[in-house]
Parts: structure tokens; C-alpha cells; sequence
């Protein structure tokens, strides 16, 4: 396996417009370590560019951004994973940040696996936008609340720590921000916190804990 | 999600959305898409997928409460 990233950066509506444009934050980590990048944006989130991109390139690590369900995860418009094309995940660390696909899918990818590992969520991934920033996502301040955690498993792999590690220091972060938002108080912070806590109870490793880019 | 869910738990999650939530927010969740206070009470009304993922949420951090599995992770990431 090389050491590389493919992400998935499909931008057909505001939930995946959000997810996408803040996975600069993983991207600009894989920069700085000099981690080669490929990346599948907006229609090139295709089924077909994704498995020509898998079979070609042997990199350690595929990031998904994009809508779920418990047995598929989907690019632009369509189904990019499922069971068909498990095979492909199977000795990779993937970070699905999707909706549920950790719960079937994610099981299916690791089934057999000796060196991959899966983590994804259980349940659906929640987050609260400023809809004042709805057409600047970068602008707005209560998207990262949620959106930086889960980054945080991707940016931890690319710094060289194992799946288990970047796992809990994602999970650990949301407890951090659930922390942070109930202590500034504020109508809006009950709501943060269960929608953190929501993630932080579905996100889930799935395969090999120890392994590495 | 197919456990019922009761008037009373419906109730108890519009009115914290009702009360917590300011008009500027809006929900994310998955491919239902964006979702206004407006949206989020008309769907927990309803009972439908959406709503009834809502109230789960709800319940999960309540129960999450009351059983001190919240405030015991919050302790330890605090001491972490």
C-alpha cells in the first residue's frame, strides 16, 4: 500500500457543499506531510472515476464526504461504495463522514481484512449551520463546532497515528466542544451538545486498531 | 427507528426545540438536508423518519443524563 489520501468532495447541496469545503483542513495536512493527494470534487464523485482511481492507485487512505445510508455511500449523484465495490476498502483505513455507513457497509468492507480498518458513523452524522453563512460555509462559526472533530480522524491518520488513536482523539474533541458550548451557555447550547454527543456515540472503528498510513 | 414514540416524548422535544433553538440555526442531518426550527417541529408533529430521528437524539442525550454516562465522559476528558 502507498501512502496516500483519495478524498471524495462532492458538492450537490448544502449538507455536502459544508462537509466538502471543510476537508481544505485535511487536504492542506496532507500538504504539510507531503501526503499525495487525490481528489475526486464535485461530478468526478462518480461510481466509475472512483473505481478507476482505486484500482490505479494503491493509497493508504480514502476519506468519503458525502450522504450514507447503513450499506452505501454516495458522491455527487449516486452511489459511489456498496457492497459491489467493497473489495476495493478492504486492506485501506477509511474515513467514511457519512450517515450510518459505519453500521453495515463498514462491516462488509472489513470482513476478511487483515491490515484495513473502517471508521464511520452508526448513526446519522448531525450538524447545525448559521444559515446566515449558508453560502459561505468557511464563514460560519457553528459548523466547526461539529466538522473539526470529525476532521480530526483523517488529520490524525496523516500525521502518522494509528486508526485507533485518531478515532478517540476525534471522539475526544467532541466531548471538548460539548464542554466548551455548555459552558458559554446560550439557548442553542443544549441543542449542540446532543447533536455532538449524537456523533460522538455513533462514530465507530471497525477492523484494524493499530493500523497506519 | 421503530420503537413508538409517545405524544408525551413529542411534546417534550418541541418544546425544547421550541425554546432552545434561535430562528438563524438550521439542522443537518444527512440527506434530509437543512432543517428550520420550523421544519424540525413540523417533522417530530408528524412522527415521521425525520422526526423520529430528532426525538431519538433527544432522548439518547437525556437518557445519556440521567443514567451519569454523560457527566462520567465529561469527567474524564476534563481529566484527560
Amino acid at each position: 500500500m502507498d501512502k496516500g489520501m483519495i478524498i471524495t468532495l462532492p458538492r450537490n447541496d448544502y449538507v455536502t457543499e459544508y462537509i466538502s469545503q471543510y476537508s481544505i483542513e485535511i487536504i492542506n495536512q496532507a500538504r504539510i506531510k507531503g501526503v499525495p493527494v487525490k481528489e475526486l470534487k464535485d461530478k468526478n464523485a462518480n461510481r466509475e472515476e472512483f473505481e478507476s482511481v482505486l484500482r490505479k492507485l494503491n493509497y493508504s487512505l480514502i476519506v468519503f464526504n458525502g450522504h450514507g445510508s447503513e450499506v452505501s455511500i454516495e458522491g455527487q449523484n449516486g452511489v459511489l461504495a456498496d457492497k459491489a465495490n467493497s473489495s476495493l476498502l478492504k486492506e485501506r483505513i477509511t474515513y467514511a463522514r457519512s450517515c450510518s455507513a459505519g453500521s453495515i457497509l463498514g462491516r462488509i468492507c472489513m470482513k476478511d481484512s487483515k491490515k484495513g480498518c473502517f471508521i464511520g458513523y452508526t448513526l446519522p452524522f448531525m450538524f447545525y449551520v448559521d444559515s446566515n453563512w449558508i453560502s459561505t460555509p468557511r464563514k460560519d462559526s457553528v459548523a466547526p463546532l461539529f466538522l473539526e472533530p470529525s476532521n480530526l480522524v483523517a488529520i490524525s491518520l496523516l500525521k502518522g497515528n494509528s486508526a485507533l488513536h485518531a478515532h478517540e482523539n476525534s471522539k475526544k474533541q467532541m466531548l471538548k466542544n460539548i464542554n466548551k458550548v455548555l459552558r458559554r451557555g446560550g439557548n442553542e447550547s443544549f441543542l449542540f451538545a446532543q447533536a455532538l454527543w449524537n456523533n460522538y456515540l455513533g462514530q465507530v472503528l471497525i477492523g484494524n486498531p493499530s493500523a497506519v498510513m | 427507528m421503530s420503537a413508538k414514540i409517545s405524544e408525551s416524548m413529542k411534546e417534550l422535544v418541541i418544546t425544547k426545540i421550541e425554546s432552545h433553538m434561535p430562528s438563524h440555526l438550521k439542522l443537518s442531518i444527512g440527506s434530509y438536508g437543512n432543517l428550520s426550527k420550523e421544519e424540525m417541529i413540523e417533522h417530530v408533529k408528524k412522527g415521521d423518519e425525520i422526526g423520529q430521528q430528532i426525538v431519538r437524539v433527544h432522548m439518547s442525550f437525556l437518557k445519556a443524563v440521567a443514567s451519569g454516562e454523560f457527566a462520567r465522559k465529561m469527567v474524564s476528558v476534563e481529566n484527560g
